[in-house]
């Protein structure tokens, strides 16, 4: 595929430094927390965008692999007492499991079957949770995980660390050959299957490539609360994400992260709206759909750029 | 047995009134309408407006209240969904954003608590030394009522030709001279309306909360899927199977192993004959 142009690697430089330095300087702990979250979801989000934006498989249960890195994790670290650090690569593994098992039956199907096969599995495995409350502790979750570091701010910079790295990584993965049968699947599968590309395979392989990031997401999330409840599998958490993505342009990665470390700065922002949050969310949505069907951060980021590329 | 021969007969009339207006939506304008939880939830807390805030009789309540869901449904098809309509994803977000915007009102009108509506009918009757709720009788036959109606008005009148045709081939229906989108106002309207009659009917016997869309939207989902999407007999025989084997789990294992009969129903379904019983694509 084409070279990555050095004006989106300074331009990355530049907004990873400056979030880097943001808490560092304000030294504000509120803004540390905030600011966690934002990159961990922005870690969710471009997970969800290798794997959909590429393929056009929309997933709508990305919530399940979610749920079962940070399920994992509170398991592991609170039920167990084992080691937090293992929790992560657990997490990763599980995730991955999820992604075999949910794919197989659900990969072959067309779009909205695909779709909706997702959003139901995620749903039920919300109540599983609820009805399998001896275990999973039900309505409240799990308590009292271990944190993975002291400091609040190392533990920020270790998460900005990982988006960096799901950035780099699917960016890459996404810009190679394998990206680009990603692509071709997206425009006509009948005729990739004709050409001989093992499409099925092609699908399973990156929908477990994304649940591998996001169950890490997930794991780090329940380090960062300290606790994992069912929310986590439900499919509002799925929806944000997607929303995010929506919002950074389909397909482009790094546009997804922007747009959710925005997303949730703006939602924080919004905080005092309370119960309203979420239908600002919905109207933003609803906006983008209607007037911006390529997204923001992207497109916005392509055109500024256009004459130093 | 007699026991699990009536209670599953209720749930499957239930989930089938569902699941017919999601299946038709889909069969006839290809919208894949992720809102249909949210009329369910729509209709039975218009119920509870008009009785117990407004103090309506329930019988003019009630068709009021499928008036009005029908009404909002036409609305989201006409100015929401069908300027998307060229993009299947952009249908699917913008029906999920309905249905969560529908949730947040709710939530934020009435709160999380639960409410009650009150019944049709508030005897018990005893049929064959079973005791079931007049009401529980009243849904199963609202809603063998409303099939047939359905069947009849589909197969017996020009109307019904006319979605039909365009099932089958909406181009082709609007050079015949088929209003094409007024077929499909029509038909949300009707699958709006069934999703909130089911809703009222079970309102008196189930919780009625802002969530309480999204399970049996699941459920609607995974009997479409079994049944085979866009088929409307199909969904008639898949309800019966689904609302059959949770009742049966129900009895024999516990209440809480019901959620997952219709997850098994979905993947074996999926695996085996992905098409559904009666469809007639693939889904893959």
């Amino acid at each position: 595929m084409k070279r990555i142009a050095p004006i989106d690697i300074i331009g990355g430089i530049i907004v990873v430094a400056i979030l880097a330095a943001i808490p560092a300087v304000t030294g504000s702990n509120y803004l540390t927390g905030v600011l966690t979250v934002c990159v961990i979801y922005g870690i969710w989000a471009s997970s969800w965008d290798f794997m959909s934006g590429l393929t056009g498989r929309e997933n709508f249960g990305h919530s399940l692999f979610i749920g079962a890195g940070a399920y994992t994790a509170g398991f592991l670290s609170s039920l167990w007492a084992a080691n937090p650090w293992y929790s992560l690569p657990l997490a990763v593994v599980v995730a991955v499991a999820f992604a075999v098992l949910v794919g197989f039956p659900t990969l072959r199907l067309r779009g909205p079957y695909f779709a909706l096969a997702m959003l139901s599995t995620s749903a039920i495995l919300q109540r599983l949770c609820l009805i399998f409350w001896e275990y999973t502790g039900g309505e409240e979750g799990i308590y009292g995980l271990d944190p993975l570091m002291k400091s609040p701010l190392y533990y920020y910079w270790f998460a900005l660390g990982i988006l960096v790295i799901t950035v780099i990584v699917l960016t890459l993965l996404a810009r190679s050959h394998w990206g680009l049968l990603l692509r071709a699947i997206r425009g006509d599968e009948a005729t990739c299957q004709a050409a001989g590309i093992n499409v099925t395979f092609y699908k399973i392989v990156s929908l477990m490539i994304s649940a591998a990031f996001a169950g890490l997401g997930g794991a780090l999330y329940a380090h960062y609360q300290l606790q994992v409840s069912p929310p986590l599998f439900s499919v509002i958490v799925s929806i944000t994400v997607i929303i995010m993505v929506y919002v950074g342009g389909i397909g482009s990665i790094y546009g997804a992260a922007v747009a959710a470390i925005l997303l949730t700065l703006l939602t924080e922002m919004l905080r005092g709206f309370g119960e309203y949050r979420l239908w600002i969310y919905t109207l933003t949505l609803m906006l983008i759909l209607f007037f911006l069907p390529n997204g923001l951060i992207a497109p916005l980021w392509r055109r500024m750029t256009e004459r130093l590329r | 047995m007699l026991q699990i021969l009536i209670y599953g007969a209720v749930s499957s009339a239930i989930y089938a009134m569902l699941a017919v207006g999601f299946t038709l939506i889909f069969g006839v304008a290809r919208i894949l309408n992720l809102a249909h939880g949210a009329f369910y939830a729509l209709g039975a807390y218009s119920a509870y407006v008009f009785t117990s805030l407004l103090g309506f009789p329930l019988l003019i309540a009630a068709p009021l209240a499928v008036l009005l869901v029908a009404g909002f449904g036409v609305l989201m098809e006409r100015f929401l969904v069908r300027p998307l309509r060229s993009s299947q994803l952009a249908v699917l977000m913008i029906t999920l954003a309905v249905s969560l915007a529908v949730e947040q009102a709710l939530f934020i009108t009435f709160g999380s608590e639960y409410r009650n509506v009150p019944s049709f009918v508030a005897d018990k009757l005893t049929i064959g030394g079973v005791d079931i709720g007049g009401q529980r009788l009243l849904a199963l036959v609202m809603g063998v009522l409303v099939l047939l109606l359905l069947w009849l008005f589909i197969q017996r009148t020009r109307l019904g030709a006319a979605i039909l045709a365009v099932s089958q081939d909406p181009e082709a229906a609007q050079y015949m001279g088929i209003p094409t989108n007024r077929i499909f106002s029509i038909v949300m309207a009707i699958s709006a309306g069934t999703a909130a009659l089911a809703g009222i009917l079970v309102s008196p016997f189930l919780t009625v909360q802002p969530t309480m869309g999204l399970l049996p939207m699941v459920k609607a989902f995974a009997i479409v899927i079994v049944g085979g999407l866009g088929s409307i007999p199909g969904s008639i025989i898949a309800s019966l199977i689904l609302g059959y084997s949770e009742t049966i789990v129900a009895y024999l294992i516990s209440t809480s192993w019901t959620e997952l009969v219709s997850l098994v129903a979905v993947v074996v379904t999926l695996m085996i004959r992905p098409a559904g019983i009666l469809g007639r694509r693939a889904a893959f």
